[in-house]
């Protein structure tokens, strides 16, 4: 098995340009990419950064027209580049943008060809720096453009381009490219024959192909521009091969990839075929795992359940400068989402610094030997996941770092390659079926560059396959939150999501949201990495898919009556409703929901079909593993409370408008402490819940209403504070005894002269006959706060008013429909009713058990059985 | 009855000079290092008491309890990672209790009736004095499941088992709570079965396909995943009473096939003790009139002001046996007993019995339990 790090001499072009690409994204220019397949050419010896790192004066405008061609022949026609000079404003704006940028990076610089948001910028920082460049240089930057390429280089570019500089650029770009053999030509717009710059600033054409001069003209315009197809007109047999034919992009921006993004695409896919042939590996549960991405959420619970269902020890591959600082970032991820990391975890898992990113993953070139020969099993699950950036920006993780994966697996010893791809592979709009096997989208019909970048991962391990390599494809489609520990995705678009529903209780219509809970995709995917016949497939992990009815009936079954809406209609009231009240946590929902490419995403998704996997439900089966369940309101709970806490999501409180209400009159006496002087006592109480929610999980009802008890003060008390516990602490008895607790009443009272008093009350559940006014009666106690009580007593209900305030009187929000209305009205009913039965029940169950306990027991010692 | 049940087995022979043995553990330990040490409880009985030798004098010792019908092999584990490993790589010395409980003694089956608590008031103080005149001044810690940790609970409350450094409480502790259904088929299956049989077994074949028994194995594999019917009365059915003591894929297969040597028959004789304790949802005495027992209180939630311990509950957010006891238990001691140290911890993902034999408990529960402990010893 050759190694593709021991490459020899005489792949070394090759592999230069290849690492390039690999290194400094797309930054390749003619000079460059010459300079790179002419390693002994002192001239283009410029050219190469002094520790690899790439070319930072690039003269070329758009890099992504240049294609590699690592064709050593034509060293010999390039002539010496004229750097820098051409177009210096490039370069300066370059590093001044740099330099802004620098300041939002927690390193404190940036490189001009270096990605801001791979250089660890986030979405936030980007809109700030927009607003910072355009503020002090004056550069007026799109944010689509700013997040579909965030290198400074291309932004300078991008803006030179736009405000007019086109001239110079073209200019630039048709010097370098005359003197430069191999262009593709693509043509964009109204390509014109004399080269002249499109008035639209979309990338231009480089000429003619006469005016350059060049051997041969890849491109073809899908305008009939008088570029015979390539190969007829090439005159040299040695001319360099395209790796583009593509037409033309047409019709209304944001309905077809950029250009430069599907060159980008088809040259990183070309870069699987340096990969060797590999046996196949042995078919034996793993050993030693490396793990990519366990720091991510899908990723740290895989891990743990890597753990839990094997021996195996894992690697993870996390950033990180050493190995403390990895080791503290790992966990401090997988506390964050409440996975346990102990000392016993630990005795498993080798933290190994590096990054995804880079070459060699970032490890030395003797640990990644170690690791290449040791390694029986390779999970990548790392990958930028963000919906705003473009493919340029996300290459780099989510597709370099997949073929240095599978470089690896393919390196010394064979072992197969679990990649954690994505739905999204599919996410086309219109697309007509998802099934494990179906065709993927197509990608000049992918928008969004986290799309783009999934579908070409995949696409280049296909490749990788018929290298021999065993591939295994994952795919999920929304990761939910954990359904019994409710950690879930802040970055993720689903959390985003729900918390919009449940917070302005509306939902845009959709067909189907295929998501699964991330205990059940981990375990599926976990599944697949212990089990060598499940390997080398193709695996949906999308669960069982959510219509819209669901989803509308499972928020009502929580209380959360929600409309349904248009999808346009819900995303623009959503973003005004965003705008109106802005909550930090959502700020990144109102920018997915403002970016044309990630629109297209989210459309794509809502109108997708249902993913199918019917090879992931045989192996579930055949293993024996949970059978994928609908995400529904139960697992959900945990999730939604979780969210709630964090300030996402909102559940309804004790100041909005109440479910449910209804009121309850009680009247009674009270005698004080000291001399048992007897007055009465009288309440006027409303009862009322804010939702289901609270009274299943708090049992908790509101109160509000007044209080008359002369002996406190001759004016009606205000109730400020008041809870009801149904059935507090299961009904335990508060002393050893059979009376158990039926109702717990605890309210915070002010008299008209504003001093406070308490009021404690309990309702008790006896074994005795009078049921009836063991509901209504309450044992009362008042004091000064903070005192003790200084008055008892009791207050009852009256008979005659009970049903007539507490069943007949039950007002419902106005808001719900009628059904609704009803259906709340008897939910409570149900539920209160089921439970002062059973907090009746108990006193007299324990008074029959001591009954039973009373017959005698003849039990013989059993000899035969 | 048209087939015969199956022959009698052999009459054991009559004991007149050995005592009650116990069954050997099972485990991987050095069999150097494990101390088994002759011991009785208070009142007589024969209990087991296993020490685990680390040869280092300095270390805090930590008493295991297993559960009703387990044993001390439940934290001995051959085929997982298992507590006694963890504990030992941590720094800790190991005691097992085998308390009359216990699998490994036979008075579940013979039918030497106990209460709870007899185990209270006897099996656990007694160990407890045992090892404190062993370790001396080091600190002691307890680890309990289920009704370990229900009866240490009133020992706790009786104020028996003082200055402990810590206590891990699994599955239930003050405040026992059972599904209603579990409840009703415990009462009336009890009730309608006592009068023929004094225990009920988990292993089919010690009792053979054939036999009064058989009826009760067949309704707890009604609508059972698994096979076994070990597993069913277990998993599917808790001796008959419809709950679930674990997850079942949190079993390692080698767990699973052991089921039978893990957890050994239940006695009927039992339930009305913990009838009254479930039934009253908190740890009640049973012996209301017998003086030998006063020391206990009554009800050892109202007594709990006298646990002078810190206390870890733990619990499997799927227990299906004792519910959401230990939540319930800290919302209790929280409001009644607020000057306790009582924390609750609740492991997602894990039942009842997995919490200490599931294969992957080092990763998920141990962590808590070495926590815990490493911040007191």
């Amino acid at each position: 098995m050759r190694d593709m790090n021991e490459d020899a001499a005489a792949n070394a072009g090759q592999r230069a340009t290849a690492e390039s690409i690999e290194r400094g994204g797309s930054g390749l220019s003619v000079t460059e990419l010459l300079a790179t397949v002419t390693p002994a050419d002192p001239a283009a010896e410029p050219a190469h950064g002094t520790d690899g790192e790439p070319a930072r004066e690039v003269p070329v405008p758009d890099p992504a027209y240049e294609v590699p061609v690592p064709d050593p022949a034509y060293e010999d026609s390039v002539p010496e580049p004229a750097h820098g000079a051409l177009v210096p404003d490039v370069d300066g704006l370059a590093a001044a943008i740099a330099t802004a940028a620098g300041r939002y990076l927690p390193q404190g610089h940036l490189d001009p060809d270096a990605d801001f948001f791979d250089a660890g910028g986030s979405s936030v920082h980007a809109v700030e720096l927009a607003a910072e460049l355009e503020r002090d240089l004056g550069v007026e930057l799109n944010l689509d453009d700013v997040f579909a390429d965030a290198r400074p280089i291309s932004l300078a570019r991008r803006w030179l381009e736009a405000a007019g500089h086109e001239a110079d650029v073209t200019t630039a770009m048709r010097t370098a490219t005359s003197k430069a053999t191999t262009v593709t030509t693509v043509a964009t717009g109204t390509p014109t024959s004399t080269g002249t710059p499109t008035s639209t600033g979309t990338p231009t054409s480089t000429g003619t192909p006469s005016s350059t001069g060049s051997t041969a003209t890849t491109g073809t315009t899908a305008s009939a521009a008088p570029t015979p197809p390539v190969g007829l007109t090439s005159p040299a047999p040695r001319s360099p091969q395209p790796i583009t034919t593509l037409p033309l992009p047409e019709g209304p921006p944001h309905t077809t990839a950029r250009r430069e993004d599907l060159d980008q695409i088809l040259a990183d896919l070309a870069l699987t075929d340096r990969l060797p042939f590999v046996h196949s590996p042995e078919p034996l549960p793993p050993r030693r795992i490396l793990l990519t991405g366990a720091t991510g959420f899908l990723g740290s619970h895989m891990l743990l359940d890597l753990l839990r269902h094997s021996d195996a020890h894992v690697y993870c591959l996390v950033r990180g400068a050493d190995e403390e600082t990895a080791t503290a970032r790992l966990a401090e991820q997988l506390r964050s989402y409440r996975l346990p990391w102990n000392a016993e975890v630990r005795r498993r898992v080798t933290v190994l610094p590096g990054d995804i990113r880079r070459p060699r993953l970032g490890l030395s070139e003797e640990l990644w030997h170690t690791l290449a020969h040791e390694l029986d099993s390779i999970v990548g699950v790392a990958a930028a996941v963000d919906f705003l950036r473009g493919y340029q920006s996300l290459r780099a993780s989510n597709v370099l770092g997949t073929l240095t994966l599978a470089e690896l697996a393919a390196a010394g010893r064979p072992k197969p390659l679990h990649h954690i791809s994505s739905i999204a592979v599919f996410n086309e709009v219109g697309i007509t079926s998802m099934g494990e096997d179906d065709p993927f989208a197509h990608v000049d019909r992918l928008i969004a560059g986290y799309d783009q970048s999934k579908w070409a991962a995949e696409v280049a391990l296909r490749r990788a396959r018929d290298h021999g390599l065993i591939v295994s494809a994952l795919r999920p489609g929304g990761i939910s939150g954990h359904s019994r520990t409710g950690a879930y995705n802040p970055q993720d678009l689903s959390s985003g999501l729900i918390s919009a529903f449940g917070r302005f209780r509306t939902v845009p219509a959709f067909r189907y949201l295929n998501a699964a809970p991330v205990d059940w995709v981990s375990r599926v995917a976990v599944a697949v990495v212990c089990e060598p016949d499940a390997w080398g497939f193709d695996y949906h992990l999308t669960g069982v898919p959510n219509t819209l009815d669901d989803v509308v009936r499972d928020m009502a079954f929580g209380g959360m009556h929600v409309r349904v809406q248009d999808w346009d209609e819900w995303r623009t009231d959503t973003l005004a409703r965003l705008e109106a009240e802005p909550v930090p946590e959502l700020t990144f929902l109102s920018r997915v929901l403002q970016s044309p490419t990630a629109l297209k995403l989210c459309e794509a998704t809502l109108t997708g079909p249902a993913a199918t996997g019917e090879r992931t439900d045989a192996l579930v089966e055949a293993l024996g593993l949970q059978p994928a369940a609908r995400y529904d309101a139960r697992a959900q709970l945990k999730t939604f409370e979780k969210l709630a806490g964090d300030g996402l999501a909102r559940l309804p409180q004790k100041d909005d408008q109440p479910y449910l209400w209804f009121a309850e009159t009680t009247e009674g006496s009270v005698r004080t402490v000291d001399d048992g002087t007897v007055s009465p006592c009288s309440m006027a109480l409303t009862l009322s819940i804010a939702s289901m929610y609270q009274l299943v999980k708090e049992r908790r009802v509101d109160v509000t209403g007044e209080v008359t008890c002369p002996a406190l003060h001759p004016e009606p008390l205000t109730v400020e504070r008041g809870d009801v516990w149904v059935r507090p602490e299961e009904g335990i008895p508060r002393q050893h005894g059979l009376r158990h607790q039926l109702l717990r009443y605890r309210l915070r009272l002010r008299d008209a002269d504003g001093r406070h008093w308490w009021l404690e009350g309990h309702k008790y559940a006896r074994a005795r006959r009078d049921l009836w006014r063991q509901t209504r009666a309450l044992t009362i106690e008042l004091g000064r706060e903070g005192e003790p009580a200084t008055l008892t007593g009791e207050v009852v209900v009256p008979a005659d008013s009970y049903v007539r305030d507490q069943i007949d009187g039950i007002q419902v929000a106005p808001h719900l429909t009628g059904q609704e209305k009803r259906a709340a009205k008897l939910t409570w009913l149900a539920w209160f009713g089921l439970e002062m039965g059973r907090g009746l029940l108990g006193p007299f169950a324990r008074a029959a058990a001591d009954l039973l306990d009373l017959r005698r027991t003849p039990t013989p010692t059993e000899h035969h059985r | 009855m048209i087939f015969k049940t199956t022959p009698a087995p052999r009459r054991p022979l009559r004991r007149v000079r050995t005592t009650t043995a116990l069954r050997p553990l099972r485990h991987r330990l050095d069999p150097a290092r494990v101390e088994d040490i002759p011991f009785r409880a208070a009142d007589g009985v024969r209990l087991g008491l296993t020490r685990v030798d680390t040869g280092d004098g300095g270390r805090p010792a930590v008493l295991l309890l297993h559960g009703h019908t387990a044993s001390a092999d439940m934290f001995l584990l051959p085929e997982t990672r298992n507590l006694v490993d963890a504990l030992l790589d941590d720094g800790y010395e190991p005691w097992l209790l085998d308390w009359r409980g216990s699998c490994r003694l036979p008075y579940n089956e013979t039918g030497r009736r106990y209460t709870y608590d007899d185990v209270a008031l006897y099996d656990i103080p007694a160990a407890v004095t045992h090892i404190r005149e062993r370790i001396g001044e080091r600190p002691l810690f307890v680890v309990a499941h289920c009704i370990g940790s229900l009866t240490l609970s009133l020992s706790m409350a009786a104020g028996l088992v003082p200055g402990l450094a810590g206590v891990v409480s699994q599955g239930v502790f003050l405040t026992p709570k059972l599904a209603g259904r579990t409840s009703l088929r415990m009462s009336v299956a009890g009730e309608l079965l006592k009068t023929r049989i004094d225990h009920i077994p988990v292993d089919f074949r010690k009792v053979g396909l054939w036999s009064r028994y058989t009826p009760l194995f067949a309704l707890a594999s009604r609508r059972a995943s698994c096979p076994d019917p070990t597993c069913q009365i277990l998993h599917n059915s808790a001796w008959g009473t419809g709950a679930s003591l674990f997850v079942h894929e949190n079993l390692s297969e080698a767990t699973h096939d052991r089921l039978a040597e893990l957890l050994g028959p239940a006695p009927l004789w039992i339930l009305p003790h913990l009838r009254r304790i479930e039934l009253a949802r908190s740890v009640v005495r049973w012996h209301d009139t017998d003086h030998r027992y006063r020391a206990l209180p009554p009800n050892a939630l109202d007594a709990a002001a006298r646990i002078d311990t810190p206390v870890l509950l733990l619990a499997g957010s799927e227990n299906g046996l004792w519910l959401d006891s230990q939540k319930l238990c800290h919302e209790v001691l929280a409001h009644r007993q607020p000057q306790l140290d009582v924390r609750y911890t609740e492991i997602p993902g894990y039942g009842h019995l997995d919490t200490f034999l599931g294969r992957g408990a080092a990763l998920d529960v141990f962590g808590h339990i070495l926590d815990f402990l490493g911040e007191r010893r």
